[in-house]
């Protein structure tokens, strides 16, 4: 406390300090121009083990995530106050966190302008937050001793979170960037969409062409990637996933850029794809895109899943009035979204998922005794959306004590358990470490949405989330933004829910069970 | 050139005859000032001055001594017309403005007075190009009255880095804010723009800084929309002067070499901005 006040009346208060090196400069304005390409905000959140850069686009459909590890830097301060002045450091521990803002892509981009003059000329970039005047200020060190200084203006917000998983993906590429890029530029420039197909023995990259008003009249582009070609190739699950070129080609450029290969993980369609770039340590970048739930696609793919695969993997198959339902609340989901501002959102879009779920679960429940079958499937994999969500807590929640605090929101009421999946997950993602948790989340991929939140909590955000709640379940809430896509939630809520989440995992779990059935 | 002798015959019609073995020589100089369409041409014995006007706050002057032709007459103490220097400037580069190696372009520029159009005679490769460009009524060009003896701070630094400075300038910002100084940050440009502000800040020991000879702190405010066209002088430029009065007056002196190592000078006047509110940063 006392130090907080000392430093307030004082000095200008700067949280986070790092410096990017010179060598690492182009790296970090590459990240930029890609992300800009996706979203017109960049969120950036300064994590005790590194700065995350993200962006959503406009549709939802698309997130993306730079992490530049604390080694990426030649000096990292998170602004945490666990480095600064050892002294007051327990003090602050307890009322400060790190700050997460979003800046305008627009005013980054200005930084970053031109790469190559970034490469040529900076010497070293240091990234700061002022508090005092809510700047985020960027402080280029240019040869000649040029020192350019930017203050951008800031919105302090929640942290944005996509909750995916990679690691339990059934499907798995991983290729050069040349590879996929040589590619990628066969297609038009005004190509929409391109669908990835997998087969054990091929794999096919060709245009989206069934939204054109005549498909036979447009060129179709199909190309067979050579196995040989990639590096790494796992196919789990025949797959046909369609996804937007536009965001691909963002990632490409950076993956071009830095040569590094790209490693592409997915399910089926409906369930988004992860492209992942790994830098040893340095940093990892993560964009995860939606893909088209097509109806042709869906039951091809459900029929061969059931046949070839494990059980765990079969849920996705949706069928077509499931997803019309979904679009349809799709807008009733906005228009409480705009409602409502606080710690609301995450626990409103765990229960819209979970209605979804519901949703596609119940109309094919009319249909068949086989379809009855994946229903009880879905049970698990709900349960394992759960989980997914504590991952984000160890990854991102630097609050845990204030949040733990809270009462139980029912969002978790509303997760259908079944425990001996659950508690294997739950032992896993349990551990403390980060960048380990997020490997072990399991492969139901549910992304959250939500905006970006004022950043203390009020009991009477809490209470608002719970009313919320409520009319969420009766709107039957569903899925996307854009298209036919399928929803993609992206929380910046992650953290309070996933918390609470996992508390009642771990005390109601038999409870939490039987209301999901009795919903269902 | 390969003009033939019975033009030069009628040469002496001519009050100023002007010829010029490579054009670019004359029209990269006048690019530099081409931010308006209507320019005020002065000829005297020195040479060409172009000047160019916005607002009654900004002035650019291009010169072209009369070293840079290699045939310059003129017949009166001072010829001065105005003319539309796009038009100038396409005729100029008629036959392309990218060099070419071993092709150029040679000019013969012709003016019988006043009233009378600015004749042009391109030649490139054998291929004659005659141009006819109406001239209009002189106007009076600003002065300034920018006198040396009132500089306060003049600053003069290679080109090189004031370029990037100038070429990201954040233009959501109204103002180019310009502060010299004989403290740190001795010398700065900030705009503040819809995202924040930017501040570039040039040390005086820099190697490129090449003299610095400021006397007291001045900040003062620009129109960057005025400023901005500055830029064309200063990405062909090779060295900068920029001095300002004690009105707060910019001045700003492009050194501009040509392809033969000739040395032109192009300028830039501008007044400060009026509303300067205590300026903070």
């Amino acid at each position: 406390m006392k130090e907080h006040e000392f430093r307030s009346c004082g000095e200008i208060i700067l949280k986070m300090n790092c410096v990017i090196p010179g060598v690492n400069i182009k790296v970090f304005g590459r990240a930029v121009h890609s992300l800009s390409r996706i979203g017109e905000e960049l969120y950036v959140e300064p994590l005790e083990h590194g700065l995350a850069l993200r962006t959503v686009n406009s549709s939802r459909s698309a997130y993306a995530c730079f992490l530049f590890a604390p080694s990426f830097f030649q000096h990292y301060d998170d602004g945490s106050g666990q480095t600064i002045n050892g002294s007051g450091k327990e003090e602050e521990e307890g009322e400060e966190e790190s700050i997460r803002c979003k800046i305008a892509m627009k005013s980054c981009l200005t930084v970053f302008k031109s790469v190559y003059t970034l490469e040529k000329t900076v010497e070293r970039c240091k990234i700061k937050l002022d508090m005092n005047e809510s700047r985020l200020i960027f402080q280029l060190h240019c040869r000649h001793g040029i020192v350019k200084t930017h203050n951008l203006a800031f919105i302090e917000c929640e942290t944005l979170q996509a909750v995916f998983s990679k690691d339990m993906c059934p499907n798995s590429l991983r290729a050069s960037a040349r590879l996929l890029c040589d590619a990628v530029q066969n297609f038009q420039n005004n190509q929409e969409e391109v669908t990835l197909i997998v087969k054990p023995d091929k794999i096919l990259l060709k245009n989206y062409v069934e939204d054109e008003p005549d498909p036979t009249k447009v060129v179709h582009t199909e190309l067979r990637l050579e196995p040989e070609e990639f590096d790494n190739i796992q196919v789990g699950v025949d797959s046909e996933v369609t996804f937007c070129l536009k965001e691909m080609r963002a990632i490409l450029a950076f993956a071009e850029a830095t040569n590094l290969p790209i490693s592409l993980k997915f399910e089926t369609a409906g369930r988004p794809i992860v492209f992942s770039i790994d830098s040893d340590s340095a940093f990892e970048a993560n964009f995860v895109l939606a893909t088209l739930a097509d109806t042709m696609t869906q039951q091809r793919v459900s029929s061969q899943a059931e046949s070839k695969t494990s059980q765990k993997r079969k849920y996705t198959s949706n069928s077509r009035p499931s997803v019309k339902a979904s679009n349809k609340s799709q807008n009733s989901r906005k228009e409480s979204d705009s409602m409502h501002v606080g710690r609301a959102n995450k626990t409103e879009e765990q229960s819209a998922r979970i209605n979804e779920h519901e949703e596609s679960r119940r109309k094919p429940n009319n249909k068949s005794p086989d379809e009855q079958g994946r229903s009880n499937r879905l049970n698990a994999a709900l349960s394992e959306l759960m989980n997914d969500d504590m991952d984000d807590v160890m990854l991102d929640q630097e609050t845990r004590e204030e949040i733990s605090k809270q009462p139980i929101p029912p969002a978790s009421g509303a997760t259908s358990v079944s425990g001996r999946d659950n508690e294997t997950d739950r032992i896993t993602t349990g551990s403390p470490v980060p960048s380990t948790s997020r490997e072990n989340v399991s492969p139901l991929i549910p992304l959250q949405s939500s905006k970006p939140q004022i950043f203390n909590i009020t009991t009477e955000d809490i209470e608002m989330k719970e009313n919320e709640e409520e009319e969420e379940e009766e709107l039957v809430p569903g899925t996307p933004p854009s298209k036919r896509f399928r929803s993609m939630f992206f929380g910046s809520q992650a953290s309070t829910i996933t918390q609470s989440s996992q508390k009642a995992l771990t005390k109601e779990l038999s409870v939490l069970a039987e209301d999901t059935d009795d919903e269902g | 050139m390969a003009l033939s002798t019975q033009q030069s015959n009628d040469d002496d019609q001519y009050v100023l005859l002007a010829k010029l073995d490579n054009v670019r020589h004359v029209s990269t100089i006048l690019k530099a000032i081409h931010f308006k369409e209507i320019a005020t041409l002065f000829a005297s014995p020195m040479g060409l001055k172009v000047t160019v006007e916005d607002a009654k706050c900004v002035q650019a002057n291009a010169f072209i001594q009369e070293s840079i032709f290699h045939h310059y007459i003129i017949k009166e103490e001072q010829v001065n017309f105005k003319i539309n220097l796009t038009v100038l400037l396409e005729c100029l580069t008629i036959f392309g403005s990218s060099a070419v190696p071993g092709v150029s372009t040679s000019l013969k520029m012709c003016y019988a007075g006043y009233g009378c159009p600015l004749l042009l005679i391109l030649e490139e490769d054998g291929v004659l190009t005659d141009c006819s460009i109406k001239t209009l009524e002189p106007d009076e060009v600003l002065d300034f009255n920018f006198l040396s003896t009132n500089v306060i701070n003049k600053i003069i630094m290679k080109s090189e880095c004031l370029k990037e400075a100038f070429s990201e300038l954040d233009m959501t910002s109204d103002v180019l804010q310009i502060l010299l100084s004989p403290d740190p940050p001795y010398f700065r440009l900030s705009t503040f723009g819809n995202s924040g502000s930017t501040h570039s800040d040039f040390p005086k020991d820099s190697d490129m800084v090449e003299s610095f000879q400021c006397t007291q702190t001045q900040t003062n405010r620009y129109k960057i929309s005025l400023l901005k066209p500055s830029v064309k002088a200063l990405t062909l430029s090779a060295r900068v002067s920029i001095r300002i009065d004690n009105r707060g007056f910019l001045s700003l002196q492009y050194m501009i070499k040509n392809e033969d190592g000739q040395v032109c000078f192009v300028e830039y006047y501008c007044s400060p901005d009026e509303d300067v509110d205590e300026a903070e940063h």
